[in-house]
């Protein structure tokens, strides 16, 4: 209890400094307000520009399908807002030596390497991904049980992507330059934004137990629309902690591959 | 003089080769990894479309056609859309543009440079890839030499203004902290108006219509369907067109620089 106090404690100067940070650049501020709207829009419109000439793809016509969308810009938009800032850092980090200070901390450092950054401007812009989300879930008559749990498996996408992502990450550790990374991260969430069942048997296969991406939202989305496939939301649970288990592992090994370019 | 000048930008290009290729991991996920996963998503949802709806066209394109034009666009995104310049703001920003206003070469031509050697390795990407897609898939057919030669001269085009527009979203640096976000928004509104996702074709007519008023389709779009054989858009209109835009965005981009120079604090000097 006092561990997630302090912790609590930590975070909430992180919240307070971005924001400083942010309202001192306001151009920047509003800017990341219409990039985000931007790319809501492009999501969305994609799709139902291929729904105006096909009745269904698959198993879903168009109101599932914007609904799955829906889902993935709403945790994009959390990821956005609380994750994606602190990645873009962390190769900066490595180069320059500047991780050093934050080993030093007393702290988990995994805590302030990934969650350090946030976007106060991104915040605002929750209003609209969660207004198609909530439309779409009308529009297919979602139960009671499926709204209560529906946040929950928004949180749960959003810690399977940045799970994943922080395995990844911790490859930067051996690499001398690792921006590249991170487009390899961004590519992974690409593959995610889609259904599974778009992709083809090894590419499926592959996206949903070796990188599991497409458990992200599709494991969530196919429980919301038939609770009888549960099956895949407990693919993704154990999934989840064998990526865990692996960062545990990969971090003492990156670690001791760093070679603090300042010292 | 000439050849003095032909020296530098040559030994400029031959750096600008080198330093691409110098952390060749880091070259593959940030410019040929993003392209190839933007494809094979397209190549997987277009085929699911096809195939779990039982359609056999729409629009006008079957299953091939509409994979064959998505591998095109992989090929001009190759070939037109260079990631150059995206460290020009941090230039800025830290001041490091101050050597180069004592340089006997210039900001721009150096950046120009850069972006040859890029455009270079990018050509090499692109015939490797084509040359692949040739063997490997059967819906894939090489174009007539026309078309060939006629889509390579466009979208070689295209990129010269696709730099153009990077190096001047990079000088608003001069006013913003960060433009990377200016990027971002102009990367994802193009994907989306060029038909780089879905041919234009399947927009609706009154967005279409419009966005020929736009450069955006001659982005991606129109060089694609150049490389597909069609050639009713015109050789010589297509390249009037890109070319007013090349020099729209070389006056902004130049009239940007002035502007902006008067601003510099060269911070950290």
């Amino acid at each position: 209890m006092l561990r997630i106090k302090t912790y609590w404690g930590i975070y909430k100067e992180f919240i307070s400094n971005c924001f400083v940070e942010a309202l001192s650049y306001r151009l920047h501020f509003v800017l990341l307000l219409v990039m985000d709207m931007i790319f809501y829009l492009v999501s969305l419109g994609s799709v139902d520009f291929i729904f105006q000439h096909v009745e269904h793809i698959g198993p879903w016509h168009r109101t599932e399908f914007m609904f799955f969308i829906s889902f993935m810009i709403a945790i994009d938009h959390l990821h956005m807002t609380f994750i994606s800032e602190s990645f873009w850092n962390l190769s900066h980090d490595i180069r320059t030596g500047k991780l050093d200070f934050i080993l030093l901390k007393p702290v988990n450092s995994l805590f302030p390497i990934f969650f350090r950054h946030i976007r106060p401007g991104t915040m605002l812009n929750g209003l609209l991904p969660w207004s198609f989300l909530i439309y779409y879930g009308h529009q297919l008559e979602l139960n009671v049980i499926a709204w209560v749990v529906l946040p929950v498996l928004l949180i749960f996408g959003l810690t399977l992507l940045t799970s994943i992502e922080i395995l990844i990450s911790l490859s930067m550790f051996y690499l001398v330059e690792s921006f590249g990374i991170n487009f390899l991260r961004m590519q992974m969430q690409q593959l995610s934004r889609w259904p599974d069942f778009i992709y083809r048997f090894y590419a499926r296969k592959f996206f949903s137990f070796v990188i599991p991406v497409l458990l992200i939202g599709s494991a969530p989305i196919h429980f919301l629309l038939d609770f009888s496939q549960w099956q895949r939301l407990l693919e993704a649970g154990i999934l989840l902690v064998i990526v865990w288990i692996l960062i545990a592992f990969g971090w003492r090994r990156a670690l001791r591959s760093y070679e603090s370019a300042s010292s | 003089m000439i050849s003095k000048e032909l020296a530098k930008w040559l030994q400029t290009i031959k750096i600008g080769w080198s330093n691409q290729l110098a952390y060749k991991l880091n070259f593959v996920l940030l410019v040929i990894g993003p392209t190839l996963v933007f494809f094979f998503i397209k190549y997987n949802l277009w085929t699911a479309i096809y195939q779990l709806q039982d359609v056999d066209t729409i629009q006008g394109y079957n299953l091939s056609q509409m994979l064959s034009y998505q591998v095109w666009v992989m090929i001009v995104g190759f070939l037109a859309q260079s990631y150059n310049s995206m460290n020009l703001a941090e230039d800025i920003r830290l001041g490091r543009i101050s050597s180069y206003l004592i340089y006997p070469f210039g900001f721009w031509s150096f950046h120009t440079a850069n972006f040859f050697a890029t455009q270079l390795i990018q050509f090499i990407v692109a015939a490797i890839t084509l040359a692949f897609s040739a063997v490997f898939f059967d819906f894939v057919s090489l174009p007539t030499l026309t078309s060939l030669l006629s889509g390579l001269l466009i979208a070689l085009l295209v990129g010269l203004l696709w730099f153009q527009i990077s190096f001047i979203i990079g000088l608003v640096a001069f006013w913003l902290e960060e433009t990377w976000v200016l990027r971002v928004i102009f990367t994802t509104i193009t994907q989306f108006f060029s038909g780089a996702i879905i041919p234009l074709e399947l927009y609706p007519d009154w967005l279409r219509d419009w966005l020929f008023y736009s450069p955006f389709p001659y982005l991606t779009f129109v060089p694609v369907r150049f490389f597909l054989g069609d050639q009713s858009f015109g050789l010589a209109p297509t390249i009037a067109i890109i070319g007013f835009w090349i020099a729209v965005t070389l006056a902004l981009g130049r009239f940007i620089w002035s502007r902006g120079l008067k601003l510099y604090t060269a911070a950290g000097m």
